[in-house]
Parts: C-alpha cells; sequence; structure tokens
C-alpha cells in the first residue's frame, strides 16, 4: 500500500511534510525549470521585511566542514513589492505559501503582517524571530519581545502565525512554550547556528560580518535535539529543520517530534534534493510498513514510554 | 529563459596539463552543447565537500564540454583525482557575453590574469572577430593554453610577475597605455587586475564586459551570497552575471 504522506500542520492541510526553508528557495518559481514544484508540501518564502533591505557586503557566503556560513543580511524587495508579481507567480504553483517575515521592531512585524493578511494566496505568515544576522540583539534572547511581536502579529494575521526559533538559547522548551503561550500556531525549530571561519592565509574573516549563520550537515543533530527537547512540552506542531539532506533526515526530525520538515542548504546544493527527500521518506515508510507520514511524529518518545 | 540542466555525465578525462591546472572533459549531448555560451558557468558537484564549485566553460563543442581549473583548496583538490566515471552539474548558469557575430570596427581586446584564461579562451572561438589577447601570470609555468588562441587567430601578449616570459610586471602595466577608444574590451581575471582595467577603461570611455567572481552556494540567485552592485542596483553574480557591462559595474 502506497504510504499516506498528508500531514496537517497548525490547520493546513499539506500533501506531504517537506518544506522549502526561508531563503533558500527564492519565491519558488524561479526552479520551475528544475523541479516538479507542485510535489513540494509548501514553499516558505525568503524573508521580507517592511521596506526593501540591500542586505550585507561581500563576502556573504563560506564552506565550511559539512556545512555553510552566511551573512545575507535579509536581503529583499520589502513586503509592499513581495505582494505584487512575486506572490502572483507562487501562488500559481499550486501549493501552499508560507510568507517569512521579520523586522527591526515589533511595529515592523505587525506592519508587514497587516499588508499581508489581505492576500487570501498566503497559508501562513512565518516570523523570522532568530535571524542571527541582525546586528542588534535577536529576538528569541528577549522572550517578553518574542512574545510581543507572536501576539501583535496574530492580532492581525488571519493565516496560522508559525514562530521561527533560534536553537543558540538556554531552553529551547522554554523559548517554544512562550511562543506557543503568545499564540503561535506553529513553531520553526531551529534556524541557523551563530558561528565564524576565519581564513589563515590573510588572517580575516570568512564572512564580511565577521558572525554568520551556520547550516547543513553539520548542524542536523543540535537541530534534532532542540525538537526533542521541545516536543513534550507543546500543543502547537514543530517544523522540523537543520541540515536534512535525506528522507531518513527528514524521518529522523519526525521521530524527535516534528510534524513537518523544512528544507534549506540542501535546495542550494542542488533543487532536486527536496524531491529526493519527499521519496525518501514514502520509501521509508513503505519499508517499515507505516501507513502515515503524521504516523512518525514524536514516535522516539512513544518508544522510550513503553520501555 | 534559457535551458539549464541538472544531471549527471560521463568523465572523458580530467588531466593535469601543467602544475596544479587540470582540464576536465565531459561527454555532453548536443541539446546541452548548444545551451552553453561563453562566460556561462556549471556548478559542480565534488564529493567530500558540502557545496557545488562554480566553474566556467573552457570549451564546449563536438561532444564534449571542458572546464580548466586550477586547484585552489579542497574541493578542486578532490576535483582533480577524478579520474573516470559521472559527474553530477548544473548548467550552464548565468549570462554570458553578449554579440559574439557583431562585425563593426571595433578591435576586439580580450584581457585575461591567471585562471581568467579557462573563460576567455571560450569567448575567443565563439567571437567573430578575432582580436589580441592580453595574458598576465604568475611565472612562465602559469601560463596556459596559448596555442590554442594562436590557433584560434588570436595575436597574443603576454606578461608574467617574476618577467620569465613577456613583460615583467601586471598586465596592467602593459594596457594602461595601449587601450584605445574603438577597442571593445573583455576581462576575467583577479580583483585588483579586473578593478585596475575597469577604472581604465572607464577612464578612456572603453567599451567593454567583464566576469566577475565571487563565492556562492547555489549558482541560481537563490543564495544570494553572490550580490553585487550594478548600475546601482543589487544583482546576483551567479543569475544576472557573471559578464556584466563594465559601464556599469561600481568598483
Amino acid at each position: 500500500m502506497k504510504p499516506n504522506l498528508n500531514v496537517n500542520f497548525a490547520g493546513i492541510k499539506l500533501k506531504n511534510p517537506v518544506l522549502s526553508a526561508s531563503g533558500t528557495f527564492g519565491y519558488g518559481y524561479e526552479l520551475a525549470d528544475l523541479i516538479p514544484l507542485k510535489k513540494i508540501g509548501a514553499i516558505i518564502t525568503k524573508t521580507i521585511t517592511f521596506e526593501p533591505r540591500p542586505g550585507n557586503p561581500q563576502p556573504r557566503i563560506a564552506e565550511v566542514e559539512g556545512g555553510m556560513l552566511n551573512t545575507i543580511g535579509l536581503q529583499n524587495i520589502g513586503v509592499k513589492a513581495f505582494v505584487g508579481d512575486p506572490l502572483e507567480k507562487l501562488a500559481k504553483i499550486g501549493v501552499p505559501v508560507f510568507v517569512s517575515v521579520a523586522g527591526h521592531s515589533l511595529e515592523e512585524y505587525a506592519q508587514s503582517a497587516k499588508v499581508l493578511s489581505s492576500y487570501k494566496e498566503i497559508s501562513a505568515i512565518e516570523l523570522n524571530l532568530s535571524c542571527p544576522n541582525l546586528k542588534k540583539k535577536i529576538v528569541c534572547h528577549d522572550l517578553p519581545l518574542t512574545a510581543d511581536v507572536i501576539k501583535s502579529v496574530k492580532k492581525i494575521s488571519k493565516v496560522p502565525v508559525i514562530a521561527k526559533l533560534s536553537p543558540l538559547v538556554a531552553d529551547i522548551a522554554e523559548l517554544s512554550l512562550a511562543a506557543q503561550n503568545a499564540g503561535a500556531d506553529g513553531v520553526t525549530i531551529a534556524n541557523t547556528y551563530p558561528a565564524m571561519a576565519i581564513d589563515v592565509k590573510t588572517f580575516k574573516p570568512k564572512l564580511s560580518t565577521v558572525k554568520g549563520g551556520m547550516s547543513g550537515p553539520c548542524i542536523k543533530p543540535m537541530s534534532v535535539r532542540a525538537v526533542y527537547d521541545a516536543y513534550p512540552v507543546l500543543k502547537i506542531p514543530i517544523l522540523g529543520c537543520g541540515g536534512i539532506t535525506s528522507g531518513q533526515d527528514a524521518v529522523e526530525f519526525m521521530l524527535a517530534g516534528a510534524a513537518a520538515v523544512s528544507v534549506g542548504s540542501a535546495s542550494l546544493v542542488s533543487a532536486q534534493n527536496i524531491i529526493k527527500i519527499i521519496d525518501g521518506i514514502e520509501k521509508i515508510l513503505a519499508e517499515k510498513n507505516i501507513s502515515s507520514a503524521a504516523a512518525l511524529t514524536g514516535k522516539i518518545n512513544q518508544a522510550v514510554n513503553i520501555c | 529563459m534559457q535551458k539549464r540542466f541538472d544531471k549527471t555525465y560521463d568523465i572523458i578525462s580530467n588531466k593535469e596539463i601543467c602544475d596544479g591546472y587540470f582540464e576536465l572533459k565531459i561527454k555532453a549531448e548536443i541539446g546541452v552543447i548548444k545551451s552553453c555560451r561563453p562566460g556561462q558557468f556549471f556548478m559542480i558537484c565534488v564529493p567530500g565537500v558540502f557545496l557545488r564549485r562554480p566553474i566556467s566553460i573552457h570549451d564546449a563543442q563536438k561532444g564534449e564540454i571542458s572546464f580548466l581549473y586550477k586547484i585552489a583548496g579542497k574541493g578542486t583538490k578532490i576535483l582533480s583525482q577524478i579520474k573516470e566515471g559521472e559527474i553530477s552539474m548544473l548548467g550552464p548558469l548565468g549570462n554570458g557575453y553578449p554579440q559574439l557575430d557583431l562585425k563593426g570596427t571595433l578591435n576586439r581586446i580580450i584581457i585575461a590574469g591567471g585562471t581568467g584564461i579557462a573563460s576567455v579562451h571560450f569567448l575567443a572561438a565563439r567571437l567573430k572577430n578575432k582580436g589580441t589577447l592580453y595574458y598576465g601570470a604568475k611565472t612562465k609555468k602559469d601560463l596556459l593554453c596559448l596555442d590554442k588562441f594562436k590557433q584560434l587567430g588570436w595575436k597574443t601578449i603576454i606578461s608574467t610577475e617574476d618577467g620569465s616570459k613577456g613583460y615583467k610586471g601586471f598586465i596592467t602595466g602593459l594596457l594602461e597605455k595601449k587601450l584605445k577608444s574603438d577597442d571593445c574590451i573583455y576581462v576575467c581575471g583577479p580583483a585588483p587586475m579586473m578593478k585596475a582595467v575597469i577604472k581604465t577603461a572607464k577612464e578612456k570611455c572603453i567599451s567593454g564586459y567583464a566576469s566577475l567572481e565571487e563565492k556562492m552556494a547555489c549558482g541560481v540567485g537563490n543564495c544570494q551570497g553572490c550580490a553585487v552592485k550594478i548600475a546601482g542596483q543589487i544583482k546576483m553574480t551567479c543569475k544576472d552575471g557573471p559578464v556584466f557591462k563594465i559601464n556599469d559595474i561600481e568598483l
């Protein structure tokens, strides 16, 4: 029997639990010639801010063992430009669209959410509360501010609001719970890890901002741990994210407690990887004789309890 | 939109052509070869490193595509050790040099520094009007494929930093006096050389194109790693370039 890949994430029906992670898939439609975009569970756009941003100076990318560092600096066209042509093209793909939103301040998050809330093409808002590229302190390191941003966006948004969290906090369960209590409909665990690299030929940092966000297979075990720690305290679903490059990786996140996963850096390596991950999950389910992907979520916990 | 392919190819050969420089040849079908234009590149998958490597097309004809590269780090080192089998890559990517068959009266001048010679070879092969290659390298040993340019009917002028062949010093030292307003230049090389040439070209109102290089993760515009400022706007080297009009490049 063909396993059922459908999942329900925060009330949104997805044909499979694999989403494109923010900032790694453009606005989606640019890859139409390379992969069947319709197969993807949902597309999370690159992060949009209220005003357009030029992003950070060069260099913005550095490869590290098993992954990469980036400091793009939220380069984007701004919310008003986004809701024009890009959103129209995105909607035509025919998969749910999650729009990633960030801001310098609580007000900027709310302003963007206000613009977005009038577009029925948008299925959810993902709040980027953890982008470590901003020069100021990140939102996730301030629990009251995290709660306030979520509350203010929730007040305006007509669609589910997902809080994307930084993994670099003392207690990811506490932060996830704070997001849930503030009204978040789901959490993404996790964003990139603050990291840096230095070129020993020149003694210069490899990124223009010295520090950036680390992603790729090298972070996967840390993000699986973060999902595992948050899962028991939450009622809202978790979108697992961090270094997923195969169906096995995706299943690992789901066993730790994720209801769905998002794929980031692997899509940069090859757009085809996201399709391979979807097929990989299906294959594992078939091999294990598990009828649905949704049944994987948190399965590791149940096994521990039985023992 | 132009055609690009994400697939595996059979390796024909991957030989060291001189100390530290390799030429990878792969078997490609006519559809892929027809899509390749000078200045474009492929993202080549190298096992053992995370990201694919952007490498420009050195030549594309008669059922094969070749890439000329220097061992610069772990990725290219591993790549140089792959001698047979299949290799996976995405391409051709980016915008190459335009108006190759434009006749006109402009003198065609190609300016290459170091491994910049790799991509301009394909340009020299496809340009209708032949011209002069100015080519600077570290030493005599680092001079590549001069014979190929000569075969294509190009005049070559050479400089080496140590003076082991041609003019001693940087190629830019030679160029400054030679460039004229009826030249059309094509530049590819290390950043300091490009900057010097672009500055001279702008001062003398010489038109032309430069192929830029920035660190990139995806090669298709999604990571936004390779942003550059072009005519007041942020552009992606991978998608909008790597070839830009010299006049539009902001230094």
